[in-house]
């Protein structure tokens, strides 16, 4: 049994189709990461997954429940989303951010979430920072504070929306090392990213998305080594060479 | 209604001894004030007495009546000296006559003093009630506006330009002359008895909130706006409702960049709650009016009490300074604009 599957997702803003008929499965544990061409789709993808957009047809089960059949904050408890420009809230601490979540969501008492953060924050190497405002902090510490706000929730299955996009060079190490330890541990892992080092090392799947279509999804050694298309080829051929 | 105002937000930041000067000017105002509220006081009079000392506390002063405590003499014998040697002086008299307004004012101003106090208290409550009730209907109505469906969002819409878009004094006279309300609080038995004041400034209150509420939810609609987006998107992607969202995330930023728009609504209000002297509340402005006719100095009337006016504005906007950087947060709000 899948934790997650998506049977012929389509999805349109107005005229524009973006998604049309996506369909996979992954399982727990499994580190799923998606590329494309921007505009192909995946984002859209991603917030189709815990309905911060709705689908226009088929239908995505979560542990084999019709998400729509789900109440919506349910479903956003059970699916953590870590977004590209982090997002994090403006007027609240490092830690304020991870407990809002603990004590509006799950309803913790203020000094268990404020303990539960704080180990969270520790697991991302931020505890020493959990006093600072976001703007104190540099955007990799912004965004392992995403990861952190999104795993002390406890999800079955975190998206990661180009978790390093926004970031300087230098600072895209940091947030990739707390990615690869969680995959390590076994958290699942729905990513799109332009990393293909984190696709090779980490991704238990790799899927190549275009133009709304899944064109190619595999190992990744199988579509980085020897792709069935040539157009998997030219785009991870180019991504490749530029990294 | 904000064309006309400046920006007042200066009276924190000056320096070393001019704020000193105007803080001590600001505490000299405030002791005044509440002294003679409390010298005045029905409730305080009873405790008094209950406590063995009946003449403590003068309560049952008519509010024309009421005694300065700084003698007028002083000041009026000065300017009368100065203006007896001007009579001498032919052509320079005139500006013995000058020297001598300052002292005229004065001592005028000391005989006013009391009815004024007693005016400008009802300002200051009347101010501050409509401005915290304004307040309590301003943040659903423009959250309304902002995040509301098409209904809400209309109905705060219709509200809004309905309440601006009508003169304030018809808005009184309606309230007060057109509908049975002052009645209708009259007949509650408890108002205008002992310290509770009569039905007039409910109404006026009342009046106050409803246009308030119209320009603060322009103010905060306008601040909630500018809070990103991706706020509310996050503070949903970890599950919480859309309620809950506004509530924990939205605005609390958004009442940060309020703030200032907020200050020029409460600084406007503190010079429109004059227009309750026309539906008869005695507050500062009717005093005045009831002074001029009286003494037939209008123009000593009138500086007086701008005076008094330019006194709480400053104080307002001096607090309001305070809170925006008791609230301030790094890398938000218009303190810290990037």
């Amino acid at each position: 049994m899948s934790l997650l599957r998506l049977e012929d997702v389509e999805k349109s803003y107005g005229t524009e189709e973006v998604l049309h008929g996506v369909g996979f499965e992954m399982d727990t544990r499994d580190v799923d990461v998606i590329v494309g061409p921007s505009g192909s789709g995946k984002s859209t993808l991603l917030r189709c997954v815990n309905r911060l957009t709705e689908i226009d047809g088929g239908s995505i089960f979560l542990d084999d429940e019709d998400v729509h059949a789900m109440d919506e904050n349910d479903l956003r408890r059970r699916v953590g989303m870590v977004f590209q420009d982090f997002n994090l809230f403006a007027h609240r601490t490092a830690v304020g951010n991870v407990t809002l979540g603990l004590t509006e969501v799950l309803d913790l008492p203020s000094g268990e979430a404020h303990d539960r953060a704080m180990e969270y924050l520790d697991r991302v190497g931020l505890a020493e920072q959990a006093d600072s405002y976001p703007a104190e902090l540099s955007g990799g510490q912004k965004q392992r504070v995403g990861i952190a706000r999104s795993l002390a929730m406890d999800p079955e299955l975190i998206l990661f929306d180009e978790p390093t996009s926004a970031l300087d060079p230098e600072l895209i190490g940091e947030v990739l090392g707390v990615m690869n330890d969680l995959a390590d541990e076994g958290m699942t892992m729905l990513c799109v990213t332009h990393e293909m080092g984190f696709a090779r090392s980490a991704a238990t799947t790799l899927t190549f998305l275009d133009d709304g279509r899944i064109v190619e999804r595999g190992p990744p050694e199988q579509l980085f080594d020897d792709p069935e298309h040539d157009r998997t080829r030219e785009f991870l051929g180019d991504l490749t060479e530029i990294h | 209604m904000s064309a006309d105002q400046t920006q007042p937000a200066a009276v924190g930041d000056l320096p070393g001894r001019r704020r000193v000067a105007v803080v001590t000017v600001g505490v000299v105002f405030w002791t005044w004030l509440s002294l003679r509220w409390a010298y005045h006081n029905t409730v305080l009079d009873a405790v008094a007495t209950a406590l063995g000392v009946p003449d403590l506390i003068r309560s049952e002063t008519a509010v024309l009546a009421r005694e300065p405590w700084l003698p007028t003499a002083p000041f009026a014998n000065a300017a009368e000296t100065l203006t007896a040697v001007g009579a001498d002086l032919g052509p320079l008299g005139l500006v013995a006559e000058w020297l001598a307004w300052p002292f005229e004012l004065t001592a005028f101003a000391i005989e006013g003093g009391p009815a004024m106090a007693a005016g400008a208290f009802i300002t200051v409550y009347l101010t501050l009630a409509s401005m915290v009730l304004g307040l309590a209907i301003a943040v659903p109505l423009s959250v309304a506006r902002v995040y509301g469906g098409w209904l809400v969002r209309h109905i705060s819409l219709a509200y809004t330009e309905l309440v601006r878009g009508t003169p304030l004094l018809a808005q009184l006279f309606l309230l007060y002359y057109g509908l049975p309300l002052a009645e209708e609080i009259e007949g509650l038995g408890f108002v205008g008895e002992g310290a509770v004041p009569r039905a007039a400034v409910f109404v006026a209150i009342v009046g106050f909130t409803i246009n308030s509420s119209a320009y603060q939810a322009e103010y905060i609609r306008g601040a909630l706006q500018s809070v990103d987006s991706g706020q509310l998107v996050a503070a949903r992607s970890i599950g919480l409702s859309k309620a809950a969202g506004i509530r924990h995330v939205v605005l609390p930023q958004g009442l940060r960049y309020a703030i200032p728009g907020w200050t020029n609504e409460f600084v406007y209000l503190i010079k429109y709650s004059s227009l309750a002297a026309f539906i008869t509340v005695p507050e500062l402005f009717r005093q005045a009016r009831i002074i001029a006719s009286d003494s037939f100095r209008v123009t000593d009337t009138y500086v007086v009490v701008a005076v008094l006016y330019l006194a709480l504005v400053l104080t307002t906007a001096l607090a309001m300074d305070r809170l925006e950087s008791a609230v301030a947060v790094p890398g938000l709000g218009p303190a810290d604009e990037r």
